[in-house]
């Protein structure tokens, strides 16, 4: 069991547009949410520069927090900047409460709901997960049959963080999982991507958790990978008991408190921190700037 | 899941209709195990058809096919199509009508209404439950795993109640009749369900090619249907004075013709996803007054599409914020985003046990027995009678997976397949539809069929259009219905005749009490149709300059000028800006703006006449033709008097006949400045001092105005008089002054954009046409140098950019 920790948490999301638009309209996922046991928000503002002409507040179907702004007068950038104050809650320490992969079908059959949180969501394709044959075959020499469920997780997911590197210039944002599993390279979005395709091809159900981790570590320890702009690790479901487990496999760890969660989705397309549709213009360049800085007590 | 089977029974029979089989009948079979809609099990031929095949019989094969051609004539001139997919392009095809209706007796069509009218109304109670409480999952009697793996499960609309309450308002079934004379449901059509329009195309041509008969006939009309769901969708609109959208994906889909057609028809307004957006919460149309409130889209754009903000991101055909409007209850979408999951085609295994389950009555209408290979039990069965089996998707629309199709049922590894993959797949039973009579080679012969249903939602519950609409297979074998009925692979559509025994209502959609009578459109047009219409005055125009030119040139070269000579190489290279004098490349000075011309009459089928449309096809393909084939150069100029006679027949069609709508303004400003400038530019090359002998007669010629010219001036022409006839005559129809009257008239005309945001607005429009028309009028002759007509050109674009910045972005 380890302590609680609060953070001051600021994002910036610049867009600068290729010519001045007029007509606008964008969804952001960037504020965290509040989770029974897990993270509480004390204060939190979304807010875009310049000021929106409309905006609507609302949850997605999964229950993460959605907002949307227009802009209906010619503007040549748009930033949108969130702060808030989170308190990530201690966690226990994982024992491993998961059911048997060979039990796993049943238990997910007998989930008879379509909740935020079913696992049915998280199974089969999604927008940005295809079938990866090559995923598959790695999942499968990976992961031994008989065991448990959180085991299968933890072990697909530690091989690929020792097989693949972590690279900002191997991909972008809109890159195919196969093709980064190919290259063994990539970001957290790119890890995330293919543990998913990996968990799903042996039956687990997985989904994507977009978040923050915090920016300098705790005295000696290593400082993450990914704090300097918006993060994103995997949960999986590990049985009616254990429920949704995370794993950040760009890190190797379990999220715990240094992970504060955004949203969650089937893949990152559920949860991407802003889309946009310009009229008449193109985005030339977006920035992103991200500030986890743990509140002393 | 159901037990029964469409499947060959075996019991029917094969037989030949008796001694009085007309003589067209000889060749008609009728096959064992399967139905026929012209004879009974019995042999006997259904009484439905009996006056109808002795009215054919009286015609005989030659008088049969003389009808016919009245029918595709009817077909050309409507210029019905639909676009098929290539490998490469999507081409126009002629709609492929076959023109023997299907007849349908009033006891049978009753049984399918009833049937349908109660699927309709189950799966209203399916879709609301899935975008709601989810008790059927709960229940057991849907696997959670079928709707959420569903691509056409809308997430963002779970929890969304639709305003007016309903989901469903305008549906279509596939429905078969098997072996037994039973009739099936072999799919559910509940996204944005196509062929309505083309079921009144089917209708109207069928009709005159059987006019007498059809007339005298006991056949339900088709018009009231429509004029009842018009009603119903206007009723649900919020506000005065507003129209209802169709909504289409635009003029490269496949069903374009038919979204024209019935915006027309009905009087609503063609929309495309560009056209519309969200303000305040609200869908307004971009017009050029501005933004108007639109509330009731008509769609027949894909739900996955209508909004890259929330649903498919990659969707260019949709409108950023349309979901929320939807979600805002101010918008009605016909029928709401994500009732296209109804089409899965593994809820049909579920079906009977839900309709026992929320309406204690079985399906009135059985769906073919379908097993979803999610389920253990289901994968045993489908390996083991794989055979009688078609495996496909199990969710709505197309396989998910990359490799493009489902996998055979003949596939080795298919144990495998279904274990991994079982969630997206269904095993339906093999079916075998019934046959019925098409036209071949001057006999009837018999081609399996299916029909396309149609029901809406009016005031006074669902009302199912009486016939118009059944497929026809390509070959004889009745079973792979899939394959054979599939139109992008060839077969064809007939008309559905219900016969009553008793004389039917014959209404007519103007005449409809409960729609008023559809008006033609005097509102403003959509901002995008606008300039379409602007463009196609002005490639129009460009065309006619460049044909004109063109033909000078070859008339110098004809008469003995060499390519060398300086008047010739003066029209190369200040008039065709061409860099060779290959007849070839000189040409697509003309054919390139009348591609553009066509493209631009194209995206507004719903505004443009049939006939000009066709008109500005057969040209463009003339000028095309005339650059193809290698003309000696002797007969250019008489070549282009051709095509320049049809490009003038086609400028008379449009002015004489298209009403003096705003979109009519459009096209003529785009005409007017695009002459006004190109004389303009004509006469400041022509008339430069250091210009060759012969560039002033050749002016006059360009100008169309020689024999003006002749008329008024005793003098050969000089600057002075080219220029008061050809820039500053009023009355001369090819003249700058003149053109720039009409602008200013029309854009007094125009109406105010009433979008703010708009740097440019009407007034600033006004007054530049004034001063520029006021200062040309005051110019005498000799103050017109071609300096001052480079000048004059300049400021005529100067206003038509401030005319599109004020009304066309």
């Amino acid at each position: 069991m380890n302590q609680h920790v609060v953070y001051d948490l600021k994002l910036q999301l610049s867009h600068y547009y290729a010519g001045p638009t007029a007509g606008a309209r964008h969804v952001v996922h960037v504020a965290p949410l509040t989770i029974a046991g897990r993270q509480n928000v004390q204060s939190l503002s979304v807010n875009a520069n310049p000021v929106s002409n409309a905006r609507g507040d609302l949850k997605d179907y999964f229950g993460n927090l959605m907002t949307q702004f227009s802009h209906l007068s010619s503007h040549n950038m748009m930033q949108i900047e969130m702060k808030a104050r989170v308190t990530c809650l201690a966690q226990d320490d994982l024992s491993d409460a998961s059911v048997s992969l060979a039990d796993l079908p049943r238990e997910i059959r007998g989930y008879k709901a379509l909740d935020a949180a079913a696992p049915h969501h998280f199974l089969g394709l999604s927008p940005r997960i295809m079938t990866a044959p090559d995923v598959a075959e790695y999942s499968r020499a990976i992961v031994q049959p008989g065991g448990s469920t959180l085991a299968a997780f933890l072990a697909l997911g530690r091989s690929l963080h020792q097989d693949m590197s972590f690279d900002s210039m191997a991909t972008t944002v809109d890159t195919p999982l196969d093709e980064a599993f190919r290259k063994r390279r990539g970001v957290c979005q790119d890890f995330a991507h293919i543990l998913i395709a990996g968990l799903r091809s042996l039956g687990i159900p997985a989904r994507y958790v977009s978040g923050f981790v915090r920016t300098e570590p705790p005295e000696g320890q290593e400082r993450l990978e990914g704090a300097d702009a918006m993060h994103a690790w995997v949960a999986a479901w590990c049985g009616p008991k254990m429920g949704w487990v995370e794993y950040d496999p760009t890190n190797d760890v379990t999220a715990k408190t240094d992970h504060i969660v955004v949203g969650y989705g089937r893949d990152y397309s559920d949860v991407a921190p802003i889309k946009g549709v310009l009229r008449a213009s193109g985005v030339a360049s977006v920035g992103q700037a991200v500030d986890v800085v743990p509140v002393l007590a | 899941m159901s037990n029964s089977t469409l499947a060959n029974s075996g019991q029917s029979q094969s037989q030949s209709s008796g001694a009085t089989t007309p003589e067209l009948l000889s060749s008609y079979r009728t096959l064992p195990g399967v139905a026929d809609e012209l004879f009974a099990s019995s042999g006997q031929m259904r009484p439905v058809w009996r006056q109808f095949i002795s009215h054919l019989d009286q015609l005989g094969p030659d008088g049969i096919n003389a009808r016919f051609q009245r029918g595709n004539q009817y077909l050309r001139d409507a210029g019905v199509f639909y676009r098929k997919y290539g490998t490469e392009s999507a081409e126009e095809r002629d709609w492929p009508l076959s023109p023997i209706p299907v007849l349908i007796s009033e006891a049978d069509w009753s049984e399918i209404s009833a049937g349908l009218v109660q699927r309709a109304d189950l799966l209203e109670q399916v879709v609301a439950d899935l975008y709601g409480p989810n008790q059927l999952v709960a229940d057991g009697h849907l696997p959670a795993a079928l709707i959420a793996q569903n691509p056409g499960w809308v997430r963002p609309m779970v929890g969304v109640e639709p305003l007016g309450g309903h989901f469903l308002n305008f549906v279509a079934f596939e429905v078969g009749r098997g072996p037994s004379g039973q009739w099936w449901v072999l799919g559910d059509r509940t996204d944005a369900p196509s062929g309505a329009g083309f079921a009144l195309e089917n209708r109207v041509a069928t009709s005159r090619v059987f006019p007498n008969f059809y007339a005298s006939s006991n056949v339900h009309r088709l018009a009231g249907f429509f004029g009842d769901f018009r009603a119903a969708l206007i009723g649900m609109q919020r506000g005065a004075g507003e129209q209802v959208g169709l909504l289409t994906p635009g003029q490269m889909n496949d069903g374009y013709f038919e979204h024209a057609y019935l915006a027309r028809y009905l009087g609503f307004l063609l929309v495309e996803g560009e056209d519309l957006t969200v303000v305040d919460g609200a869908l307004h149309v971009r017009t050029v007054e501005g933004l108007r409130p639109i509330s009731v889209l008509w769609r027949r754009l894909d739900a996955e599409f209508c909004d890259p903000l929330e649903l498919n991101e990659n969707s260019a055909l949709g409108t950023a914020g349309m979901l929320g409007a939807v979600r805002e209850q101010t918008l009605t979408t016909v029928n709401a985003l994500g009732a296209g999951i109804l089409e899965s085609r593994a809820l049909m295994a579920f079906m009977p046990k839900i309709a026992a389950a929320l309406t204690g009555a079985p399906l009135a209408l059985p769906n073919i027995a379908t097993w979803w290979c999610g389920d253990a039990a289901a994968r045993t069965h489908v390996l083991g009678s794989r055979d009688d089996m078609v495996l496909g998707s199990a969710f709505a629309g197309h396989w998910p997976y990359e490799d493009g199709v489902p996998p055979s049922t003949q596939d080795p590894d298919l144990e495998h397949i279904l274990a991994q993959r079982g969630d997206a797949l269904v095993g339906q039973e093999r079916v075998t539809l019934s046959t019925a009579p098409y036209w071949q080679d001057g006999a009837l012969t018999s081609r399996p069929m299916s029909l396309r249903v149609f029901l809406a939602r009016t005031a006074e519950g669902w009302q199912v259009l009486p016939g118009g609409y059944a497929r026809i297979g390509t070959g004889e074998d009745a079973s792979d219905e899939a394959k054979r009925l599939a139109m992008q692979r060839g077969g064809s559509v007939s008309d559905v005749w219900v016969v009553s025994p008793r004389p039917v209502p014959k209404p007519t959609l103007l005449s409809s009490a409960k729609g008023k009578a559809p008006v033609e459109q005097k509102t403003a047009p959509p901002t995008r149709a606008a300039d379409n219409l602007f463009w196609l005055g002005r490639y129009v125009e460009r065309a006619e300059i460049a044909m004109r030119t063109f033909r000078a040139y070859h008339g110098l070269r004809v008469s003995g000028f060499s390519e060398f000579d300086p008047l010739p190489m003066l029209v190369q290279n200040d008039l065709l800006f061409t860099a060779t004098s290959s007849a070839q490349i000189m040409a697509r000075q003309f054919e390139e703006p009348l591609d553009g011309a066509v493209t631009c009459a194209a995206r507004n089928r719903d505004r443009f006449s049939v006939d000009g449309f066709l008109a500005l096809k057969e040209l463009s393909a003339t000028a095309h033709a005339l650059s193809r084939e290698s003309v000696p150069l002797d007969e250019i100029p008489e070549k282009v008097g051709l095509l320049l006679r049809q490009i003038s027949g086609f400028a008379g069609l449009v002015h004489e006949n298209m009403y003096h709508s705003t979109g009519w303004r459009f096209m003529s400003l785009g005409t007017s400045l695009e002459r006004a400038a190109g004389m303009a530019t004509l006469l400041a090359r022509l008339l430069r001092e250091d210009a060759p002998e012969g560039a002033r007669d050749l002016a006059l010629e360009l100008g169309d105005s020689a024999m003006s010219h002749r008329a008024l001036y005793i003098v050969p022409p000089s600057p002075a008089s080219l220029v008061a006839l050809m820039a500053l005559d009023q009355s001369n129809p090819r003249s700058i002054l003149f053109h720039l009257r009409s602008i200013q008239a029309h854009v007094e005309a125009l109406p105010l954009p009433a979008d703010s945001s708009v740097a440019v607005g009407k007034n600033s429009v006004v007054a530049l046409a004034t001063d520029l028309q006021k200062g040309l009028a005051a110019t005498k002759p000799e103050a017109l140098g071609p300096d001052d007509l480079m000048v004059l050109r300049s400021k005529i674009w100067g206003l038509s950019d401030n005319l599109s910045e004020a009304y066309l972005r």
